[in-house]
C-alpha cells in the first residue's frame, strides 16, 4: 500500500492545504466565523467552547502569548484568586468553587493547581498556566496580531452583518461574530491640577526598598491601591490612601473586587495608629503642588524625589484647587502659604508633604479601537468604564458583538463574580450556548428529567453546582415543567429570562417554570455580629449567606416585570419562592431542614403528592386508585418498586406513615378484631346534637 | 361503678365501638369507673345478652342498677365515651339553663357563696365536651357548673354570632357580688381560648388568684422579680408604678384594667416610694412575658386603650398555633424518608460492596465477569432505602459463594463525573457490566429477592443454545439449570427448523435484551418439529414452561423487530390466572383489564385454598370471562390486599371474597354476595347481572388527582407580613425614587460607619468660607 503515488498525493493535499494561507495573506483579508478578541483568560476560555463545538474561529491576540496581562500586573506579582487545592472533596465540580484561575474544560487535570501549589499563585503561574491550556487543547491563536481598527462591514450579506478587523500591518480580518475579550488595560486616570505629579500603579517602582522613609499618598482605596500599601508598609514611613469613598470590605459585601482581607495589613496599621491611614474625598476637586520648585525643576524632575533631608522643598502637598491662586495664573504659580489647606486649618488631616503620590485607580475598556459603526457604549453602571452589554453580553448597538471577560463585567458590577475568572469562565459557557442556537440552531443542552427525581436533581445542584455559586444572583438554572416529566437546563443568565425561548431555543409549557439561583441575603450589615446566621428553615428568607433560592413562575416573567423587580432581587415577584436556609457546610442535604420544605415547594407548584412509597404501599394505591401517586407511577408501575427491607418497613410502620400503623397498638391477632379499625373510624365519627 | 358492654358479633361499626372502649378504660378509671366487656357467646347473660346479633347498646351501672344505657353510635369514641358517662354521672351537680330567667336564678342562689362555671357545647361527646365535664368532676365542690344550650343566655354573655360559637366557657364572679343587689348579674370573665382541660385549668387558677397585687407588702420589689401564680400559669404580668400622691387614683385604674384584662394578664401594682424599688422615673408601666428569663419592657402609659392593645398584640396565640402547626411540617411524612431517617443511627456495613471511585471504576468493571453498580447519591431516601437491600444481596452472593460477581456503588454527589458520563439521570440506578459488553440496566423492583434473581440469570448466556432432543425436555423441565429453575421456575424455549431461519438471529437479539429477567433456550434444529406437532403450533414458534408442576404453552411466532418479540416473550410469560403479588402487580395492569379478584384469607391453606382456585380455574376454562382478568390475592403472603379489600368493600367480609374491581373502567366494586356457593354458573350469573348494571356496586375506586400532603411553607406572605413592600415589584412610577432611596441609605449607612474612623479633609476649608460647595461625586 506504501506506493510512492500515495506519498506524492498526500504531499500535493498537504501543499494545497498550506494555499489558502498564503493566498489570504497576499490578498491581506482572512474570514472566519468568529473572531476572539485577545487570548486571555476569557478568549481562551471561548476559544475552547467554540473548538469543542468544531466552530471556525480564530483568536487574535497582539501579544507574542497568552495572558499578557498577568505579565505586568498584579504589580507585586502575588494573585489574590483562591487557589484551593485541598477540599476534602472529589467532586471536579464541586472543587470549581473553591479554584477562583483555572478555566472550564473537559480534561480534569487541566487545572492551575498542575502549576502552582500556592493558595495565592505567583502571577507568573497565570501565563504559564493558559499556554499550557492553549496548547493541550490545540486552541487556535494568533499572537502578534494587534487590531487598532474595528468596523461593522457595511455590506448587508445573507449571513448577518460582520466585522472588519485591521491590525498594525494593515491586514483585515473579516468576521461573522466578533467575540470581544480585550479584558481592561487603559488605566484609569482623574485629571486634576498636579495629576502629572502623579505615579501610575501601572509604572511604579516594585523594590521596597525605592520607598525607604518616605511619605507615601496613594489615590485609591481598592485593591491594587492595598496592594502597594502592603509591599511598603515596612520601608515608607507614612502611607495615606485618599479616594471618595470609604473601604469596601470584601468579606463583609461578597463581593470579590472589593479589598480582599489578602492585602488589608494596612487597616492593621491604621486603627491601632502606626501612622497610616485613610481619608475619604474627592478626586476632580483636589491639586498636587509641589513646594519650592520653579518652573524649570518641575518639567526638568517629575517623578522621581531623591531630597534626603527633611527640608519640605521639592515635596508634594495635597490640596484644593480652589485655594490655588487662579489669579496668578495657573502655570506659573508659585506655591505660598495660603495656597495649603493647613494655613486655614491647623489640624487638616493631609498636611504633611508627601514624597511620592501614586494612582491606583483601576482600568478601563479601551474604546479607541471600535470605529463608530462598531462601537457598543459606554455602561450606565461602573462610571462608564466598561461597554454596555445585553443580559447575554452582546454590544448594545452592535449585534453580533459581543463581550466577554472582565469588560463585560457591568451586568454585575459589584454584585457577582462576573468581572473575575471564576465568574466569566460561566457566563463565556453561556454566551456560548446563545451562539449555538443563533448561528447553528443548537438548543441550550437540557436534561429530561422525571418528575420524580426533580428533588434530587435539584440537590445534586445546589450541592456541587459551581457556576450558579460562583455567578450567584446572575446564573441560575432553569427547570422547565412540563406534567410529570421536566428539562433542566443548567446556568441560564437571569436577567434575559424575558428572551428565554429565543435564546435557548426550548419553549414553556402551561405548567411553567422553576429557576434555581444562589443567592447571598439582604442584610449585609454586621458580618461578624451575633445573629449573623440563620439555622430555623422557616426563617431561611432572612439567610444571611449564600443559599438556594427557587423562583416559581406560571409564565415567563416580561421585561417590565424584569425591570419593576423588587429592590434587591434578581428576579420579579414569583408566584412562590422558596429559601433553602444557609447552611454552614454548604450541604443541603438534611431530611427535616432541606429536602422536606424542598419537597413541599414542588408540590405546591406541581399540585401533586411528590412523597416516595414503599411497593407495598403502591400496590395498595395502585388497586385503589386511578390514578396512583406519581411517585408509584413513575417507579412502581414501571417495576421499578421500593420493596420494603425488614428494617426500614419496620421504621416506617413506627412511624405510623402505613395503614393501621397510626396506633402504637400492638396489631391485633384475632381476625375479629381486625386492624384497621383507624381507617374506618374516620368515617364512622358523627355529631351527635345536644338534646335535654 | 361499671360501665359494661355485651357483645356477640362484630362488624367493622362495632369493632371500632371495641377498640375505642378499651381505650376509654383508662381514662375512666381516674373517676372510679371500670370498663367491662362480656362475651355473649360464652356466657349468657340474661337480660343484656337477648336480642339481636349485634348488640349495639352499652350500660352504665352503680351498684346492680343500670343508670343510663347508650347507644354505641352515641359513645363512638374515648371522648364521646368520656363525656357522656361524666355527664350521666354529674346529672344532679350540674345544673342546665335554656333561659336568661333561669340563669339569673342559678345566680342568685349562688351570690355570696360560690363562683359559677358556665359552659357551652354546640355538640355532644366531642373533646370540648369531655374538658368540661372532667374540670365539672373535679372543681364540682368549689364552684357551681351550669351547662347552657346557647340561645339567649349566650347573647347575654355577650356572643356576637352563637352559630359560629362550638364551645365557650365563662366565670360568674357570683361569690363576692352581693346579695342584696340581687337582680344583678354577677360579673363575668369569658375563656378566651379553646377548651381544653388545661386551658381550662389555667383560667380557673387565675380567677382564683388576686384581682390586683398592690401595697407594699406584696409588690415593693423590681418588676423582674415578682414572682406570682400568672408565672407559672404561662401569663403575662402587667406592672403599674404608683406615686405616693396619686396612689388612690393608681388603684382605680389598676383595678378597671384589671377587670379589663382578667384571664389574660396578671396585674401588679408597684410602689415607686419604696427604697428597693429602682425604676426609671420617665416609666410608668412595665409587662413581662411568659417564659423563663423573659425581659422585663419598660413603658410610657396614656390611656388604658393602649395597654389593652398591647395585650392584644402580645398575647399572641394565633403566632404560638402557627408555630406547632409548622413543628409539625417537621415531622417527615414520607414513609421512605422517614425509615431511612430512623435508621440514620446505624452505620451502613459498606464492607460488603465495592466503592467505586473515578480513578478504579473503569478498571473495577472490566475486572470481574459481572459487576453490578449501584449508583446513588445520599440525600435520595429511595437511594439507602435501597442500599441496606442491595448490601443484603451482596452478603447473600458470597454466602452462595458466587465469586465472578461484583457489587459495587458509586455516590454521584462525589464522582459527578462518572455519573454524567454514565448519563445518569435516575436515582437509583442499577447497571450490570460485563467486560467487552454494552452495560444493562436494571430496571426490576428494587429488592433484595428481585436483584438476586437478576443477578442469578444474567450470570446464563441468553439464549442459552440446545442442541439436542433430550436436552430441551431437560430445559423444559427446569433440570438444565435447577439452580436458576428454584428463583425462576418459568423458561421460555424458541423452537426454529433450522438455523438459517431469519428469525433465528431476532430472538436472539429478544433473547439478549430478557437476560436477568428469564431463562431463554434456543432450540434450531428440524427436531423440533417433534414438539410443534405436540403442541400443534407451526415454527417457528415459543414454548413457555412453568416449571415441573405447571403446565406448558405455545406461541407460534411471526414478528420481524426484536422489541416486538420481547413484548410478545413478555405477553406470553403472563399467567393466566395468576396470584397478584406486590411485585407482579404491575406487568398485569398494564393489560388494563377489569380484575375478577378471589380474595383468599391467611387461615386458608392446602386443600380448601386449591379447591377454591380449582373452581376458579374451571370458570376459566369456560373461556367466559375474556374481559376479565381472573386472579387472586392471598392475604397472608401479601398483607397489603388486606386494606384493598376493606377499602373496596368499607369493610373485611368473610374469605374467600370474590371481587370485581373496574379499576381501568368505570372505576366501581362489585362484591359476590357472601355465603352463595363459588362454583361456576352462579359466578357466571352475577357477573351477567354486574354487566347488565343489575348488581349495586359495593365500593367505588377513587379517582383523585393525589394532591400535596401538607401545605407549603408560602415565603411570600411571610415576607409580605413581615416586612411590608420587601417583595413587592415596583411600581412604574416609584421606580427611580425607590431606587435612589435605596442606594442613598447604603451609601450613608456606608459613611456612618467610615465617619467612625475616617478624617475629611473636606472639613479645613470651610473655616475660609468656600466658593464652592463640595460635593463628591461617586469614584
Amino acid at each position: 500500500m506504501d506506493s510512492p503515488i500515495l506519498l506524492l498525493l498526500a504531499l500535493l493535499i498537504a501543499l494545497i492545504q498550506c494555499f489558502p494561507d498564503d493566498y489570504h495573506s497576499h490578498n491581506s483579508t482572512r474570514h472566519h466565523d468568529y473572531c476572539v478578541l485577545g487570548a486571555g483568560p476569557a478568549g481562551l476560555q471561548m476559544g475552547h467552547f467554540l473548538s469543542k463545538s468544531q466552530r471556525d474561529y480564530i483568536i487574535l491576540e497582539r501579544n507574542s502569548g497568552p495572558g499578557s496581562f498577568f505579565n505586568i500586573y498584579p504589580r507585586h506579582r502575588k494573585l489574590i484568586s483562591i487557589n484551593k487545592i485541598y477540599t476534602g472533596r472529589r467532586n471536579r465540580e464541586f472543587n470549581l468553587r473553591h479554584d477562583w484561575n483555572s478555566l472550564l474544560s473537559d480534561r480534569p487535570d487541566l487545572l492551575l493547581q498542575r502549576v502552582s501549589r500556592e493558595l495565592y499563585p505567583d502571577a507568573d503561574s497565570f501565563p504559564r498556566y493558559l499556554s499550557m491550556y492553549v496548547k493541550e487543547l490545540g486552541l487556535k491563536v494568533q499572537y502578534g496580531v494587534d487590531i487598532g481598527k474595528i468596523r461593522a462591514s457595511e455590506s448587508e450579506s445573507p449571513r448577518g452583518r460582520g466585522y472588519i478587523l485591521t491590525d498594525q500591518r494593515g491586514l483585515d480580518y473579516t468576521c461573522r461574530v466578533l467575540l470581544v475579550s480585550t479584558g481592561l488595560w487603559d488605566p484609569q486616570k482623574v485629571q486634576f491640577e498636579g495629576s502629572d505629579l502623579v505615579e501610575g500603579y501601572e509604572s511604579i517602582p516594585v523594590d521596597p526598598e525605592e520607598y525607604k522613609d518616605q511619605a507615601v499618598l496613594i489615590l485609591g482605596k481598592g485593591n491594587s491601591a492595598f496592594e502597594t500599601a502592603q509591599s511598603i508598609l515596612g520601608r515608607a514611613s507614612r502611607i495615606h490612601l485618599y479616594s471618595p469613598s470609604p473601604v469596601r470590605l470584601a468579606w463583609q459585601t461578597h463581593y470579590v473586587g472589593d479589598l480582599r482581607a489578602v492585602n488589608n495589613e494596612l487597616l492593621d496599621t491604621y486603627q491601632l495608629k502606626s501612622l497610616d491611614g485613610l481619608v475619604e474625598g474627592g478626586l476632580e476637586d483636589i491639586a498636587i503642588v509641589r513646594n519650592g520648585e520653579d518652573e524649570k525643576k518641575r518639567s526638568g524632575r517629575k517623578k522621581k524625589c531623591r531630597s534626603s533631608g527633611k527640608e519640605k522643598r521639592g515635596k508634594l502637598f495635597l490640596t484644593l484647587s480652589e485655594l490655588l491662586d487662579s489669579s496668578d495664573g495657573r502655570n506659573s504659580s508659585k506655591v505660598t502659604a495660603t495656597n495649603l489647606p493647613v494655613y486655614h486649618n491647623d489640624n487638616f488631616s493631609l498636611r504633611q508633604p508627601y514624597d511620592r503620590v501614586i494612582r491606583c485607580l483601576g482600568f478601563r475598556f479601551n474604546f479607541s479601537i471600535f470605529d463608530g459603526s462598531a462601537r457598543p457604549p459606554s455602561s450606565e453602571g461602573a462610571r462608564g468604564r466598561l461597554p454596555g452589554v445585553t443580559a447575554w453580553y452582546e454590544g448594545r448597538g452592535t449585534p453580533d458583538l459581543f463581550v466577554l471577560g472582565t469588560a463585560a463585567h457591568s451586568r454585575d458590577y459589584r454584585s457577582s463574580a462576573g468581572g473575575f475568572i471564576h465568574g466569566f469562565r460561566y457566563t463565556v459557557r453561556a454566551v456560548h450556548r446563545v451562539l449555538e442556537l443563533r448561528y447553528h440552531s443548537n438548543s441550550w443542552p437540557a436534561i429530561k428529567l422525571s418528575i420524580s427525581q426533580l428533588q434530587s436533581w435539584l440537590l445534586r445542584r445546589v450541592n456541587e453546582a459551581s457556576g450558579p455559586y460562583q455567578m450567584f444572583g446572575v446564573l441560575g438554572d432553569i427547570i422547565l415543567l412540563r406534567g410529570s416529566h421536566c428539562e433542566y437546563l443548567e446556568e441560564f443568565p437571569l436577567q434575559a429570562l424575558p428572551q428565554f425561548s429565543s435564546l435557548s431555543g426550548h419553549q414553556l409549557s402551561k405548567h411553567g417554570l422553576l429557576v434555581l439561583v444562589l443567592q447571598y441575603g439582604l442584610n449585609r450589615t454586621d458580618s461578624l455580629g451575633p445573629g449573623r446566621a440563620e439555622s430555623e428553615w422557616t426563617r431561611a428568607w432572612r439567610s444571611n449567606f449564600l443559599h438556594p433560592v427557587l423562583y416559581y413562575y406560571d409564565k415567563l416573567p416580561t421585561e417590565r416585570d424584569m425591570r419593576h423587580r423588587p429592590v434587591g432581587w434578581p428576579l420579579p415577584r414569583p408566584k412562590a419562592v422558596h429559601h433553602m436556609i444557609e447552611d454552614f457546610l454548604t450541604e443541603w442535604d438534611g431530611p427535616i431542614s432541606h429536602s422536606q420544605p424542598l419537597r413541599r415547594f414542588l408540590e405546591h407548584c406541581l399540585h401533586t403528592d411528590l412523597r416516595a412509597f414503599y411497593a407495598e404501599s403502591c400496590f395498595r394505591f395502585s388497586l385503589t386508585n386511578q390514578k396512583p401517586p406519581l411517585f408509584c407511577r413513575q417507579g412502581y408501575l414501571r417495576k421499578h418498586g421500593v420493596v420494603r427491607n425488614s428494617q426500614l418497613w419496620q421504621h416506617a410502620h413506627d412511624a405510623g406513615l402505613m395503614p393501621g400503623g397510626q396506633d402504637s397498638a400492638s396489631p391485633d391477632t384475632d381476625p375479629s378484631f381486625p386492624d384497621y379499625l383507624t381507617r374506618a373510624g374516620t368515617s364512622v365519627s358523627s355529631a351527635i346534637n345536644l338534646d335535654f | 361503678m361499671y360501665f359494661i358492654y355485651f357483645g356477640k358479633q362484630v362488624n367493622p361499626t362495632i369493632g371500632l365501638f371495641i377498640e375505642q372502649l378499651e381505650k376509654s378504660a383508662d381514662a375512666l378509671e381516674d373517676y372510679g369507673i371500670s370498663v367491662a366487656m362480656v362475651n355473649c357467646t360464652n356466657e349468657h347473660i340474661e337480660k343484656y345478652c337477648t336480642g339481636e346479633k349485634l348488640m349495639k347498646k352499652v350500660y352504665l351501672f352503680r351498684g346492680g342498677n343500670v343508670l343510663k344505657s347508650f347507644d354505641t353510635d352515641t359513645v363512638f369514641d374515648v371522648n364521646a365515651i368520656v363525656s357522656h358517662v361524666l355527664f350521666t354521672v354529674l346529672f344532679d351537680e350540674v345544673r342546665y339553663v335554656h333561659t336568661i330567667a333561669e340563669l339569673q336564678s342559678v345566680e342568685r342562689a349562688a351570690k355570696g357563696k360560690a363562683d359559677i362555671v358556665l359552659g357551652h357545647v354546640q355538640v355532644l361527646g366531642l373533646p370540648e365536651h369531655r374538658a368540661l365535664m372532667e374540670t365539672a368532676f373535679v372543681y364540682g365542690v368549689k364552684y357551681q357548673f351550669v351547662l347552657t344550650t346557647g340561645g339567649p343566655v349566650l347573647t347575654n354573655m355577650g356572643v356576637e354570632d352563637i352559630s359560629s360559637l362550638t364551645a365557650g366557657l365563662w366565670f360568674l364572679h357570683c361569690k363576692g357580688a352581693s346579695q342584696s343587689q340581687h337582680s344583678d348579674p354577677c360579673p363575668h370573665t369569658a375563656l378566651r381560648r379553646a377548651l381544653t382541660t388545661l386551658h381550662i385549668y389555667t383560667f380557673l387558677q387565675l380567677m382564683e388568684a388576686p384581682l390586683v397585687v398592690r401595697s407594699q407588702s406584696e409588690a415593693s420589689v423590681e418588676p423582674s422579680e415578682v414572682n406570682m401564680v400568672h408565672s407559672h400559669l404561662q401569663v403575662p404580668l402587667l406592672f403599674l408604678f404608683s406615686q405616693p400622691h396619686t396612689v388612690a387614683l393608681d388603684r382605680v385604674t389598676a383595678q378597671t384594667l384589671a377587670w379589663r384584662l382578667r384571664g389574660q394578664v396578671g396585674l401588679v401594682l408597684i410602689h415607686r416610694e419604696s427604697p428597693d424599688v429602682k425604676i426609671p422615673l420617665e416609666y410608668n408601666a412595665a409587662y413581662r412575658l411568659p417564659g423563663e428569663g423573659s425581659e422585663v419592657k419598660y413603658l410610657i402609659l396614656n390611656n388604658l386603650e393602649e395597654v389593652i392593645d398591647l395585650f392584644r398584640d402580645e398575647s399572641t396565640p394565633e403566632e404560638e398555633e402557627d408555630d406547632d402547626n409548622w413543628a409539625t411540617l417537621d415531622v417527615l411524612d414520607d414513609e421512605v424518608a422517614e425509615s431511612v431517617y430512623r435508621d440514620r443511627g446505624q452505620s451502613l456495613d459498606m464492607d460488603a460492596v465495592t466503592e467505586l471511585t473515578a480513578d478504579i471504576f473503569h478498571s473495577a468493571v472490566a475486572e470481574s465477569d459481572y459487576t453490578v453498580v449501584l449508583f446513588y447519591v445520599k440525600w435520595d431516601a429511595v437511594s439507602m432505602a435501597f442500599m441496606q437491600s442491595y448490601i443484603e444481596v451482596s452478603e447473600s452472593l458470597e454466602d452462595a459463594d458466587v465469586s465472578d460477581v461484583e457489587l459495587a456503588v458509586l455516590d454521584c454527589g462525589e464522582w459527578t463525573d462518572v455519573c454524567s458520563a454514565q448519563k445518569i439521570s435516575f436515582f437509583p440506578t442499577v447497571r450490570l457490566y460485563r467486560p467487552q459488553e454494552p452495560s444493562q440496566p436494571y430496571q426490576g423492583m428494587l429488592g433484595t429477592e428481585s436483584l438476586n434473581r437478576f443477578i442469578m440469570l444474567s450470570r446464563l448466556v441468553s439464549p442459552v443454545l440446545l442442541s439436542s432432543p433430550d436436552e430441551v425436555t431437560s430445559f423444559l423441565k427446569g433440570d438444565l439449570y435447577q439452580r436458576h429453575a428454584a428463583i425462576a421456575p418459568v423458561t421460555v424455549l424458541g423452537l426454529f427448523s433450522s438455523t438459517a431461519d431469519a428469525g433465528v438471529s431476532v430472538f436472539k437479539e429478544a433473547a439478549k435484551a430478557l437476560r436477568g429477567e428469564t431463562m431463554v433456550g434456543l432450540f434450531a434444529d428440524r427436531q423440533a418439529e417433534i414438539w410443534a406437532v405436540e403442541y400443534s403450533v407451526t415454527l417457528p414458534a415459543i414454548l413457555v414452561s412453568r416449571g415441573p408442576t405447571g403446565q406448558t404453552e405455545a406461541h407460534s411466532l411471526n414478528l420481524s423487530m426484536p422489541d416486538q418479540l420481547v413484548t410478545h416473550i413478555q405477553r406470553a410469560l403472563l399467567d393466566t390466572f395468576p396470584e397478584l403479588t406486590v411485585e407482579n402487580l404491575p406487568l398485569y395492569l398494564e393489560l388494563k383489564k377489569q380484575l375478577l379478584v378471589l380474595f383468599v384469607g391467611e387461615e386458608e391453606r392446602g386443600r380448601k385454598e386449591n379447591r377454591v382456585l380449582e373452581d376458579m380455574r374451571s370458570l376459566l376454562n369456560t373461556g367466559l370471562i375474556n374481559p376479565y382478568l381472573p386472579c387472586w390475592i392471598h392475604l397472608g403472603r401479601t398483607p397489603a390486599g388486606k386494606a384493598v379489600l376493606e377499602a373496596y368493600l368499607g369493610f373485611l367480609p368473610l374469605l374467600p371474597a370474590l371481587v370485581v374491581s373496574q379499576l381501568a373502567t368505570g372505576g366501581e366494586v362489585f362484591h359476590y354476595p357472601t355465603g352463595r356457593p363459588l362454583m361456576v354458573q352462579p359466578i357466571l350469573q352475577w357477573l351477567q347481572r354486574v354487566e347488565d348494571g343489575e348488581e349495586p356496586p359495593t365500593g367505588v375506586i377513587v379517582d383523585e388527582k393525589w394532591m400535596p400532603s401538607m401545605p407549603f411553607y408560602d415565603f411570600l406572605s411571610v415576607m409580605d407580613q413581615e416586612v411590608p413592600g420587601y417583595a413587592s415589584q415596583r411600581s412604574a412610577k416609584t421606580k427611580t425614587s425607590r431606587i435612589e432611596r435605596a442606594e442613598g441609605e447604603k451609601s450613608s449607612s456606608g459613611e456612618r460607619q467610615a465617619r467612625a474612623g475616617a478624617h475629611n479633609p473636606q472639613g479645613s476649608p470651610t473655616t475660609k468660607p468656600p466658593q464652592t460647595p463640595h460635593h463628591h461625586s461617586e469614584l
